[in-house]
């Protein structure tokens, strides 16, 4: 199989978590990697083998062995640093949120058509093994059609990345991580009509970002689903998520404590569950954006899907904001 | 020790049972007659209680001056008419939840209890439940600090029986499921609600005449963020009935109440799961209250405007659902 060259930037948590998996993928070749802070490119760049580390994303760009690109910085970096790697004729793809404007978002996908390359957002849910199996059920039919829906997504505040407190560069909560729920549910129960939401800045002092929102989606089949983020949760607390189903003929429950097969207690940390697979959800991920390329197909989440999932979780943002419901689609930008 | 003697006013709700099984279990109480309008229903109760005298007609139950305190468990449209004429005739009273049907009819039963200076509890057996009792003293301790946000389900199956018709029922899992925790919610933050927004959903049982799910997002006055999920959303061969879930958000801690997940798995050979419960009797805790708040005058835990307040949630859940807007309170 042909070798394709990958250039990730951003080696934070995320960036941390893809630089093991593309290590995985036969055919992939980490080249470079870049970080605006030195010591962290250097880091990752020998922790994971990588020939070349940056501080400046440019210089990737101009590498003729870089295929891929792999964006994970954060978010407000996102338009920028995608648009500029597909214009140098890279595939790119990226963390979730797309964007934080729909504009941007635009040009986005534009961008990648124009320079016919392949992008693709990282919703990793869409590969996340209880989620991938609960579409499969509703997809085959066994609950019937579905109703209503309901998901949770709890955690204390994101403190290790401090642009996560301002609205303009991270959203808040909704747009950072309900996200993933409001994109299985797309993906599950079909698209969204209409969103009111209620939440705000309850608990976390020096932020402009909301740290809960809870929404009421309303989606065009006529099925309702629950949507809860919360970064009000204590310090300490083992992030919790939650999803359930219900449609005319049964239902569906999965959460990410009671079906885990592993829970480590360590002293003075809560315990932690999680359920081992040997290919878990972040390497599938990558390995079926490296096959979209080597075998042109289109990705699992292209840009448009992305998009329709970023106008709802802004729209949850408008709404908290002007106390109404909010009809999609937006009418114009909300952060 | 004199017992609070007492007749129970229709079995057509299903808690009814529940509630004459406590009556004959509690030392300090005694159930005394029944009514019903439903003449094969009242024979089954009063074959399954060991009560003699059984009734078709309320008055003449209430026409006994030997009878203190009535439970009125029938179908939601008619507490009204029970509840009022229970009062003219001097008795104490518990009323199944919801109070009523609309507002105007809350309203007469209270003023009506008022007038006759007899007690009308509210048969929220969820403010007796012990998990919800133990929670109350934790958040009046402030050990959570502030609460911020209260999220909350009160799941449930079909019913079946009169709670499918509008008429009788006064609406669907509305009517049936978002009180409870409206409640408790109401109870646990001191405060009233100011806004709801609701959705009721397409019906999961596309046969029923009522709606069978819904979510229902509440502001209470000094800012504390409410969710309700009312909907009859188990299908048959879920292992238990339901549930009352809370999970409550503060600013120094977190609370799960899952009140009713304290149960055994249990299989029987070739049939599904289902759960057996050994959590606390809260129709017990509630009954045997009612009992003390009756022989020492007191005050219920939960009183008639407790349950026009949670009713005035259900029903601007309506409201909103209709307006596709959020709908404040009070709605009168």
């Amino acid at each position: 199989m042909e070798e394709l060259g990958v250039a990730l930037i951003g080696c934070g948590f995320i960036g941390g978590v893809h630089l093991g998996s593309w290590k995985r993928v036969k055919g992939a070749k980490l080249v470079a990697v870049v970080d605006i802070i030195e010591g962290r490119a250097k880091r990752a760049a020998e922790e994971y083998g990588v020939p070349n580390y940056f501080t400046d994303y440019s210089k990737v760009l101009e590498m003729k062995e870089v295929d891929i690109v792999d964006v994970c910085t954060p978010t407000y970096t996102h338009a920028e640093i995608a648009v500029a790697a597909m214009k140098s004729g890279k595939h790119v793809m990226c963390e979730k949120p797309i964007a934080l404007r729909l504009r941007e978002a635009d040009e986005m996908i534009q961008t990648a058509k124009k320079a016919g390359v392949k992008f693709m957002v990282a919703h990793c849910l869409r590969f996340w093994p209880e989620y991938v199996a609960a579409k499969r059920i509703v997809d085959e039919g066994t609950i019937g059609e579905p109703r209503i829906a309901r998901a949770y997504r709890l955690s204390p505040f994101p403190e290790w990345a401090p642009w996560h407190k301002d609205r303009r560069l991270g959203g808040g909560v909704f747009v950072d991580m309900s996200i993933h729920d409001v994109d299985f549910l797309r993906w599950a129960l079909g698209d969204i009509e209409s969103v009111y939401a209620r939440g705000g800045v309850l608990k976390t002092r020096d932020s402009t970002a909301h740290d809960y929102t809870h929404a009421i989606l309303k989606f065009k089949n006529g099925a309702i689903a629950y949507v809860e983020g919360s970064w009000i949760q204590p310090p300490g607390f083992p992030f919790t998520t939650y999803l359930e189903i219900v449609g005319t003929k049964g239902m569906l429950t999965v959460d990410n404590h009671t079906t885990s097969a592993v829970r480590i207690f360590r002293p003075g940390a809560p315990p932690t569950d999680f359920t081992p697979v040997e290919e878990d959800a972040y390497y599938k991920e990558i390995k079926h954006f490296y096959e979209c390329v080597v075998e042109d197909k289109e990705p699992m989440v292209t840009g448009e899907e992305a998009r329709k999932t970023l106008e709802v979780v802004l729209a949850a943002v408008k709404s908290v904001e002007e106390g109404k419901p909010v009809k999609l689609p937006l009418g114009g930008e909300v952060l | 020790m004199r017992k609070l003697r007492f007749g129970i006013l229709s079995f057509a709700h299903i808690h009814a049972w529940s509630y004459a099984r406590v009556v004959k279990e509690l030392e300090e109480a005694e159930l005394v007659a029944i009514y019903d309008d439903n003449p094969e229903r009242l024979k089954k109760a009063s074959e399954t209680y060991g009560v003699k005298d059984t009734y078709t007609d309320y008055r003449e139950l209430l026409k006994r001056d030997d009878i203190d305190a009535v439970i009125i468990t029938s179908e939601n449209a008619k507490h009204a008419e029970l509840a009022i004429a229970a009062a003219e005739a001097g008795k104490h009273m518990i009323v199944e939840k919801p109070l009523a049907t609309s507002l105007e009819d809350a309203e007469r039963m209270i003023r009506a209890a008022e007038k006759a200076g007899v007690k009308l509890q509210q048969a929220f057996v969820m403010r007796y439940h012990d998990a919800t009792v133990t929670i109350k003293g934790i958040l009046e301790r402030g050990e959570i600090g502030d609460v911020l946000v209260i999220t909350t389900t009160n799941h449930g199956k079909y019913p079946g029986l009169w709670f499918g018709d509008p008429e009788l029922a006064g609406g669907g899992a509305v009517m049936d499921h978002t009180v409870h925790t409206a409640d408790l919610m109401r109870w646990y933050t001191g405060d009233e609600v100011e806004e709801v927004y609701a959705v009721i959903g397409e019906k999961i049982r596309s046969e029923l005449r009522v709606e069978d799910n819904a979510l229902i997002s509440l502001k209470f006055r000094k800012g504390v963020i409410g969710s309700i999920d009312c909907s009859w959303s188990r299908h048959e061969g879920w292992p238990i009935w339901g549930d009352v879930w809370l999970g409550i958000i503060g600013t120094e801690g977190y609370i799960v109440v899952d009140a009713f997940r304290s149960c055994i798995n249990l299989v029987v050979d070739g049939k599904p799961l289902t759960w057996v419960y050994f959590g606390s009797d809260c129709d017990f805790n509630m009954i045997r209250d009612f009992v003390r708040v009756v022989e020492e005058d007191k005050t219920p835990r939960a009183t008639g405007y407790d349950g026009y307040k949670a009713l005035e949630i259900a029903l601007a859940a309506y409201e909103s659902s209709k307006k596709g807007e959020p709908v404040k309170l009070p709605l009168r």
